[in-house]
């Protein structure tokens, strides 16, 4: 057992008065740990001493020191066997060998397969769409093939359909990433030039239609990158999706499939849902039942509000609040136009007989600026500034940024925002979101 | 102080003393003002009525001819200044100087109702010409047509007991409606400081040259606007271009139905109730083998040489997966077999936890639909491309609004599919119209018939209050008489619109009997977000 060969090694710790824990950890076996979440919380710092390891696809620097915030919850896997050192006091921390890695690999390995295929005959590559509950690792998974993905050569896109936790922008939004490099192991994949919509909701469930919409404008956009940048095709996609699979949710994956047209669907730990897309897909995408990890820890509410509020605080002030230095100024509300998507229904009553309406979910509403304005978070759409006709294009229109409303006054209308760049906003199109963030710490 | 006895020298009368029981019986006296109570109707000359009337009458002047007695210490001086019908004080100013009163040359003065209403309050003692005045005295000398009237001096009184900060109105120190436009900082002292140290320079250079400094940034905008954007879209620029121009709308809306082409098809036998439901589909259901089905058109993914593991069909693959070559993996890793097996017995099978209104929902589709493979049709389809293609072939037309309905002469007031706020359908349907006083307010020319009297402050501003800056009132008044015709509504307007964002409070008075009364705009319902 690899945990025989855990020792205490505290005497001649190097970090200044942080415990030294160093785990021998055998082949094909993982180490797993986690960093206490709260403001006091210490941090841990893990280095590799021998051997190779991983996490979550991106290898490890030997003798480098990672550093590890609250709240993280990390999977040191080796292949061939590893020692580490943990520095600090991680709430848990423990190895084990029941782990999946081999099926993952085995999916990766499937899946450079077909990417081999499709450079040999001139065709795009897979579309994976990773799909299951909530806490079964699924972001994990498609960090870890795109890892596999990039360290191969290849350079496949990440969509992101997940709105309540976003990997790549902040949560409310949808967003596809080419990825160039493994993640980082503290970071995650850098962002460069994503490709952002505005959702302006943390469940897909609040405008289903509207989501199924902005799933339709990335795969629309995907597919043109495709036709032009051959890498890209070949590489292929992982589409991350919401945790969501009943009802509505359920249907928002079919349609996922269809509109990126997938190939795979990686089911994760979840056999119903399995059979449901195998019933529910043609017969040529190749659905597959994969188990989750046992490391996967349930979050509650209130750990996924703070990653939440952790994800927009680093949109502003850059990974652990140091780097990013965002600017505060005012903005005169006759200056922009702030819009709502999905109009409020008209009661039916109103309506001539045997109508519905169903369009009104994708109808931008002006927001009159007011009080109930703080805090929000604001998405700055790329669309035009101009004339009516533009209003068209801006629920399909990516996002250039985000604002949050810091203060506002009605008096002088005026509010005052935190923006990432100086004055003055590169567009005046301003897209409400539910989601509110305060700014402090 | 005494009030009547005005016959008496002025050195007897400065230095009148009560005698201790004199001053214990005023000290002692009930402070209560007699409830007057309900009016009668109208007289009915009888006995009762006459003798309440009269006893009335005569707590009135009982309370009016009552001797106020006050510390002489506590009393602050000032003169009547009959040639500014204005009272100079003449000893330093009480707490009362924080709300009232104003210093010019090195003076403190206060306005007459200022006065007037401090001497009722026992504060104030005004000598003039040498000798003190009373409360009669000052009523009759300080309020005339160059102060304020009676009526006016009522409401301020009033207002003022009942605790509120009241300062005469100014009109010149209103910003004008031009000013109000461009949004300039409303406060008084501002504007006033600003003239005085721009003095030299005529009024309207200044507030030309704030108003082009205000609009700058928007000037700036425009042109910047461009660069930092473009640099960052643009990668999925030509993407967006092409999306744009494409009618996704009807794209969309095919493809987002596709789960549901066959509704109507007969009921499937996936009935089996309990976790085994799949494994009984899994069974009876041919869709299931269709990717090795030699029927099925074939995908340009070959499944059977590209191996998943797959927990799923456990009986297309034996329990071990062979070691992928090491060509595919990253950093030419070597590992060896998978034993699948091991995990499929670890995968979850918990049912999903569902409402019975949910429940309910899905027995209902499960009976409806069955599987997309079953088709023939579908199974023949080798990619997206063509089963969508299929699937639109059979989606058929869309459904579009009535026509009929838009056909004839009278066609409905909205239609449904434009989205529409509230505020708006309720304009639409016109019922009733939103009011706005200051509409075409701008264009009537003054008139000096009514005027606003006061500014008045909130009491609980008092503590923090600043003579200098105010800040914005919590409303005006204009003061009537109940006697007087009511204000026409060229009246109100024009009132309202001196007056800006601030209301206008119309102080009626009868007798001494003070009513307000207010105009305000009627606003339809608008959509309050959330």
């Amino acid at each position: 057992m690899a945990t025989e060969g855990v020792e205490k090694t505290s005497e001649d710790a190097p970090a200044a008065g942080k415990v030294c824990t160093r785990f021998d950890l055998e082949k094909e076996t993982e180490l797993r740990f986690e960093v206490e979440a709260g403001e006091a919380a210490e941090q841990v710092e893990m280095e590799l001493l021998t051997g190779m390891a991983e996490v979550f696809g991106s290898e490890l620097n030997r003798n480098k020191k990672y550093t590890f915030g609250a709240g993280s919850k990390i999977a040191v896997f080796t292949w061939q066997g590893c020692s580490v050192n943990l520095y600090g006091k991680p709430e848990v921390a423990y190895v084990s060998k029941e782990t999946p890695m081999l099926l993952y690999l085995n999916t990766h390995a499937a899946l450079e397969q077909m990417r081999k295929q499709a450079e040999r005959d001139n065709e795009r590559g897979p579309r994976v769409m990773v799909v299951g509950p909530t806490d079964v690792g699924k972001s994990t998974v498609c960090r870890l093939l795109l890892s596999y993905a990039v360290r191969v050569g290849r350079r496949p896109t990440l969509v992101e359909l997940d709105v309540g936790q976003s990997g790549v922008s902040v949560p409310g939004t949808v967003s596809a990433l080419c990825i160039e490099r493994p993640a980082d192991v503290e970071e995650g994949f850098s962002v460069q030039a994503p490709l952002v919509y505005h959702f302006g909701s943390t469940t897909p469930g609040t405008n289903i239609k509207l989501y199924n919409k902005l799933t339709s404008c990335l795969a629309e956009v995907f597919s043109q990158r495709c036709e032009v940048n051959r890498k890209a095709s070949v590489g292929g996609c992982i589409i991350n999706t919401c945790g969501w699979v009943k009802g509505s949710g359920y249907q928002a994956l079919v349609h996922c499939a269809s509109a990126f047209q997938v190939d795979v669907v990686l089911v994760l730990d979840h056999e119903r849902l399995y059979n449901e897309l195998k019933r529910d897909l043609p017969h040529f995408v190749r659905v597959v039942l994969l188990p989750k990890s046992g490391g996967v820890v349930e979050r509650s509410k209130e750990c996924r509000r703070d990653a939440r509020d952790e994800k927009i605080r680093e949109y502003f002030y850059g990974f652990r609040g140091v780097t990013f230095y965002p600017f505060s100024f005012e903005v005169r509300f006759s200056d922009v136009r702030i819009y709502k998507i999905g109009a409020p229904s008209i009661p039916d009553s109103c309506l001539p007989l045997g109508m519905s309406q169903d369009d009104t979910q994708l109808k931008l509403v002006p927001v009159t600026p007011g009080r109930d304005l703080t805090y929000h978070v604001l998405s700055v759409s790329s669309a035009e500034d101009g004339e009516e006709g533009v209003r068209k294009g801006i629920v399909e229109s990516p996002v250039c940024g985000f604002i949050v409303v810091t203060n506002v006054d009605t008096q002088t209308q005026v509010m005052k925002v935190l923006s990432p760049a100086p004055r003055p906003l590169p567009r005046h199109t301003l897209l409400i979101m539910d989601i509110r963030f305060m700014d402090m710490k | 102080m005494a009030d009547q006895n005005k016959t008496d020298t002025e050195g007897q009368f400065y230095n009148e003393i009560l005698s201790p029981s004199e001053l214990f019986a005023a000290r002692s006296r009930s402070h209560k003002i007699p409830v007057r109570g309900q009016k009668d109707f109208f007289p009915n000359d009888s006995d009762e009525q006459r003798q309440r009337l009269e006893q009335t009458l005569n707590e009135h002047w009982s309370l009016i001819s009552e001797e106020r007695v006050e510390r002489l210490a506590n009393l602050v001086k000032a003169t009547w200044v009959p040639s500014d019908q204005i009272v100079e004080l003449q000893s330093p100013a009480g707490k009362f100087w924080q709300t009232m009163g104003f210093s010019a040359n090195g003076k403190q003065y206060l306005l007459p109702e200022e006065a007037l209403y401090l001497m009722e309050c026992g504060n104030l003692l005004v000598f003039y010409k040498g000798l003190p005045l009373s409360i009669q005295d000052g009523y009759e000398r300080f309020l005339s047509s160059n102060t304020i009237s009676l009526q006016q001096y009522q409401v301020f009184g009033h207002l003022k007991r009942l605790g509120y900060v009241v300062h005469r109105f100014d009109s010149s120190l209103e910003p004008s409606s031009y000013m109000r436009q461009l949004n300039l900082p409303q406060s008084r002292d501002k504007t006033v400081r600003q003239l005085k140290r721009k003095r030299s320079a005529s009024p309207t250079s200044t507030s030309t040259s704030t108003s082009t400094s205000t609009s700058t940034p928007l000037s700036s905008h425009t042109e910047t606007q461009k660069e930092s954007t473009t640099e960052r879209m643009e990668e999925d620029k030509c993407s967006r271009e092409y999306e744009e121009d494409k009618k996704s709308e009807s794209h969309f809306t095919a493809s987002s139905e596709t789960p549901e082409f066959q509704t109507a098809a007969t009921s499937s036998a996936d009935e089996a109730a309990g976790r085994h439901w799949w494994m009984s589909d899994a069974l009876t259901d041919p869709g299931h083998t269709s990717d090795h089905s030699p029927t099925s058109g074939s995908s340009r993914w070959d499944f059977r040489s590209i191996i998943f593991p797959d927990l799923g069909s456990r009986e297309h693959h034996p329990g071990r997966l062979a070691s992928p070559d090491p060509s595919l993996l990253p950093g030419a890793l070597t590992v060896g077999v998978c034993d699948v097996a091991t995990w499929s017995q670890r995968i979850n099978l918990r049912k999903v936890k569902m409402s019975s209104k949910e429940e309910r929902r899905e027995e209902d589709k499960h009976r409806r639909r069955w599987d997309v493979n079953k088709d023939k049709e579908v199974r023949q389809c080798r990619n997206w491309t063509e089963y969508q293609e299929l699937m639109s072939r059979r989606q058929g037309k869309q459904k579009g609004r009535p026509e009929h309905l838009w056909n004839r002469e009278v066609t409905p007031l909205h239609d449904p599919r434009q989205p529409i706020s509230t505020g708006e359908l309720l304009d639409k349907i016109s019922v009733i119209k939103s009011t706005n006083l200051l509409e075409g307010a701008s264009s009537i020319k003054g008139s000096d018939e009514w005027r606003i009297c006061f500014n008045v402050y909130q009491p609980d501003t008092v503590a923090d209050f600043k003579k200098s800056n105010p800040g914005k009132p919590y409303s005006r008044m204009c003061v009537c008489s109940f006697h007087s015709p009511v204000p026409d509504l060229r009246a109100l307007k024009l009132l309202a619109f001196q007056s800006g964002d601030i209301p206008v409070v119309f102080a009626v008075v009868d007798h001494g009997d003070i009513s307000f009364y207010t105009f305000k705009d009627f606003q339809l319902p608008t959509d309050v977000y959330p």
